[in-house]
């Protein structure tokens, strides 16, 4: 329980964090231009750097929170022991796109991105840090698909699934 | 490019259909098609790459910071003033609250130019005042889903600049004169339909408030309506572009709740960013999950294969339009909008030149129909976004929304084949 | 018989695509139809800065992407970038068509894509709601730029402010004055529709940044020679054959921009725009030893 909430703080702070932060690089965008009169020339980039570890990071986070949509015509209407199956069907298909697109595949883009030298426009940041956002997101939803099939299979987690018809958001 | 289409939109489907999130079925279909063009790694690799690097835009900016623009003026009381306000000038008509959010919409993502923006601002203010009024959730949902895309046709509107770029220098001022009829068109539809439903449930006009609760309301609302006068003037006034006012909105309702009503404090703000991050994340994740859908279906020659088959149906006029109009619909419905315009685009208007359409008229028939896509399953950002902060399950709209799409696809087709409802207004203005 | 995938971000009725097609015809001609190339418009297969990732990946054979944004891949292209270091037209073309063009073109064997070809774009000069004599109208002024180092360097050294503005809202940033004005070449008056939003175009002709076609490495290495050769002789062809149209082009934009837009053209001094640029060149220099040496070989061939 302690490792799933610790990553919950971490990644809740992270991505209220980081959302703070775009909204002053935008503004103060537009306080620079405006108001001061000399426009900022970087804060446009990390404003649009930062957005994509903000969706990534959130997005591991609503994973964890079971926030994310879905169509859940079919699975409402199964039971019991195949509604576990089908639960643990798409905890299976999450986890190995987590694994294989998001871990895999990005670790692959960090790496290749890192070793070419490509740095970002106008700050001259190394593009791997970047998209580091990734793979990092990919373990959380690793774990997270993990922790849910521990849950599922010791009877005490009833999957990803909406429970019942009222609410998949919030 | 038969095989590509068939495991694109079979694995897609039995991924949902089993009720795989869907961000991940989008992007595991897209991931497992990728392979039939390059070997594995390189296909991870450019999944991965796509769900960060498909976000890298200035302009998506504007979704979470209109979402966490709308979360504070919920928790700080902004929106409470602004939806009595606007109960007290909708209250004759049936379904008030409904009326208020098109209208809302039509303003909000006209100046804003992104119909998902709107959505996620007016929708996140309006439900749950509709809620507490005794409005279903859905019906709600499915309002501001349906009236949010009319401010891609109300301009200014981004979709007309890209429009206009693709097709090598369409007049962006003569588009934008165009959209106006046929967006408002577009609005008035879904009131009419918002009216006959509310009729119906039986939401009963608001009752005919008294001269000071009027002007209670009225005076109430001053601070909450600034924004839209801060927003749309700066805008105009050449203070800020689009998406940094997104940024200024955030500004401005922290400034009013937090230092004027003294509603919310400091330490609210962290609950309100998260949950505005989550709200952000389920849509964008779904964005970068698409916009790899679009990448392997290009590889794969998939669109330019749906034209041709299409098109090749027959060669006369009304009937061309009617199938291009079938093909934007079915690709608005598992496509995003901006790459569906950018490939479609290109197919289509050498054809429709040929049988006498204008470019200008034929790009509002473009953002038209490809608009009602993004309000229809499986792939649509607005439903996407107006279910996340409507708090309704996609499934649950899937019914009440027919009507409301019904009205749009007529509309749609009133402004193809009536084209002086587009080019009335560039003709009388600009000569076009 | 093996397919070479293209990608760029223009529309398909574009100079640049119609030269690349023309490169693919010439390459299938000349490989008696072992090669061809399939070119991908409208950043169909992702915009400039993704397409080069994936060549560099050998997940795409090709992709044109320009000198300004290559910098962010291979630095020799910083060379090109630099204000008023190609003396004319003529010097441009020498330069290209020449050594130190495939020097540059070469320079990225190590990042996963070599260059084949530069498409010209002509030269780009400022635009706005002002006309531009001298480095003065500058003062204060807010000029769009792209997100590139050196294009904000060289506005601030001429006095301007340079903002970064995202391309898809820079038209209406000039409408409603976000900006003041922006930099490019005389076809985003008319392609892009900004003659209906800046009035008046002053040639200061400051930069020349060229279209690049990249082919990845890989596909590069599994090519036999002679198909290395062909793909040499076809880029080649296709560079020459843009550069005629090319001319044609801007010169029907500015035309275009004056009678139906109703666009002021004025021609400027440059020499005030030269001086004031020199720091940069100092700068840039600084940055690699074989950026230092291209610089002053690419000056030596305008002697
Ligand atoms: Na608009
Ligand atoms: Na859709």
């Amino acid at each position: 329980m302690a490792l799933k909430r610790a990553l919950d703080v971490f990644l809740a702070t992270a991505s209220g964090a980081i959302l703070a932060l775009v909204a002053g690089a935008v503004i103060w965008q537009v306080v620079t231009r405006y108001i001061l009169g000399i426009p900022s020339t970087s804060t446009s980039e990390i404003a649009r750097l930062l957005f994509m570890w903000l969706a990534l990071l959130s997005g591991a986070y609503a994973f964890g929170q079971k926030r994310h949509l879905a169509i859940d015509f079919l699975p409402q209407t199964l039971t019991g022991r195949s509604r576990t199956a089908a639960e643990a069907t798409i905890l299976a298909i999450v986890a190995i796109f987590a694994g294989l697109v998001m871990v895999r595949g990005g670790s692959d883009l960090v790496l290749r991105t890192l070793m070419s030298g490509q740095i970002t426009p106008t700050l001259g940041l190394p593009m791997g840090w970047i998209y580091a956002a990734i793979p990092v997101a990919g373990g959380a939803i690793l774990f997270y698909c993990l922790w849910f099939a521990r849950g599922l299979a010791r009877g005490e987690d009833d999957g990803i699934l909406p429970s019942s018809d009222s609410n998949t958001t919030g | 490019m038969g095989q590509a289409s068939l495991l694109l939109f079979g694995s897609f489907a039995l991924l949902m259909a089993l009720g795989v999130p869907i961000a991940f079925a989008i992007g595991a279909a897209a991931a497992l098609t990728f392979l039939l063009f390059m070997n594995f790694d390189q296909s991870m690799f450019i999944v991965a790459q796509q769900m960060a690097s498909g976000l890298d835009s200035f302009t998506l900016l504007a979704i979470p910071f209109f979402i966490l623009a709308g979360n504070i003026m919920n928790s700080g009381g902004m929106a409470r003033r602004l939806v009595d306000f606007a109960q007290i000038l909708a209250s004759p008509l049936p379904g008030s609250l409904a009326h208020v959010n098109v209208i809302a919409n039509m303003l909000f993502g006209s100046i804003s130019g992104s119909a998902v923006a709107a959505a996620a601002a007016v929708g996140g203010v309006m439900a749950p005042i509709q809620k507490r009024e005794g409005y279903d959730p859905a019906f709600a949902a499915t309002v501001n889903i349906t009236s949010c895309p009319t401010g891609l046709l109300i301009p200014p509107s981004n979709t007309f600049i890209v429009y206009s770029l693709i097709t090598g220098g369409t007049s962006v001022g003569a588009l934008f004169l165009a959209g106006y009829l046929p967006g408002i068109l577009m609005g008035l539809g879904i009131m009419l339909v918002a009216g006959i439903v509310a009729r119906r449930k039986n939401y009963a006009p608001a009752p005919r408030p008294t001269w000071t609760d009027a002007r209670t309301a009225t005076l109430n609302a001053i601070l909450p309506l600034g924004l839209i006068v801060v927003i749309m003037g700066g805008i105009i006034g050449g203070v800020f572009t689009a998406a940094e006012a997104s940024g200024i909105a955030v500004l401005y309702t922290l400034f009013v709740t937090l230092v004027w009503y003294r509603e919310i404090g400091i330490r609210d703000l962290p609950k309100i960013l998260v949950e505005s991050a989550v709200t952000t994340s389920i849509v964008l994740m779904l964005i970068g999950a698409s916009i790899a859908m679009s990448r392997v279906m290009a590889f794969g020659q998939i669109p330019q294969a749906i034209a041709e088959v299409m098109l090749g149906i027959s060669d006369n006029p009304t009937v061309i339009l009617l199938v291009i109009t079938m093909v934007l619909l079915f690709v608005g419905t598992f496509m995003d909008m901006t790459p569906a315009l950018l490939i479609f685009t290109p197919i289509f208007l050498p054809v429709v030149k040929q049988i006498g359409v204008d470019p200008v008229h034929f790009g509002v028939i473009m953002t038209f129909n490809l608009c009602i896509g993004i309000c229809t399953p499986p792939v649509g950002s607005a439903l996407f976004v107006g279910c996340s902060v409507g708090g309704v399950p996609i499934t649950r709209v899937l019914r009440p929304i027919l009507p409301f799409f019904a009205v749009m696809i007529s509309t749609g087709l009133i402004v193809t084949f009536m084209p002086w409802l587009s080019l009335a207004l560039p003709r009388y203005f600009l000569g076009y | 018989e093996t397919v070479l995938r293209l990608s760029h971000n223009n529309p398909a009725d574009h100079p640049t695509h119609i030269s690349m097609e023309f490169m693919g015809k010439r390459l299938s001609d000349l490989t008696g139809g072992e090669l061809s190339i399939q070119v991908f418009p409208n950043a169909e297969l992702g915009n400039q800065r993704e397409s080069m990732e994936l060549v560099q990946n050998c997940a795409l054979e090709m992709a044109r992407s320009n000198a300004s944004e290559l910098e962010a891949f291979e630095p020799a292209y910083s060379a090109m970038n630099l204000p008023y270091i190609f003396k004319s037209e003529e010097h441009f073309n020498k330069v290209v068509s020449g050594e130190v063009g495939q020097k540059i073109l070469n320079a990225s064997a190590d990042n996963g894509f070599l260059g084949v070809a530069f498409l010209t774009e002509g030269a780009r000069s400022f635009y706005g709601n002002k006309p531009i004599h001298s480095p003065d109208d500058l003062k204060g002024v807010k000029v769009r730029v792209q997100p590139s180092p050196s294009a904000i360097r060289m506005v601030e050294l001429l006095g301007g402010s340079p903002t970064p503005i995202d391309w898809g809202e820079l038209y209406s940033a000039l409408q409603q004055g976000v900006v003041d004005a922006a930099e490019n070449n005389p076809t985003a008056l008319t392609n892009a529709r900004h003659g209906e939003v800046a009035k008046f175009f002053s040639l200061d002709e400051h930069t020349m940044i060229p279209s690049v076609v990249v082919i990845s490495k890989c596909t590069w290495d599994g090519m036999t020679p002679d198909q290395q050769a062909a793909m040499r002789q076809a880029a080649s062809e296709a560079q020459e054959f843009h550069r005629q149209n090319w001319n044609k082009t801007a010169d029907a934009a500015i035309k275009q921009a004056e009678t139906e837009m109703e666009v002021n053209v004025n021609t400027v001094e440059k020499a005030p725009f030269i001086s004031a640029v020199q720091p940069m060149y100092a700068e840039v220099a600084a940055k690699s030893p074989l950026v230092a040496e291209l610089i002053s070989e690419i000056q030596a061939i305008a002697q």
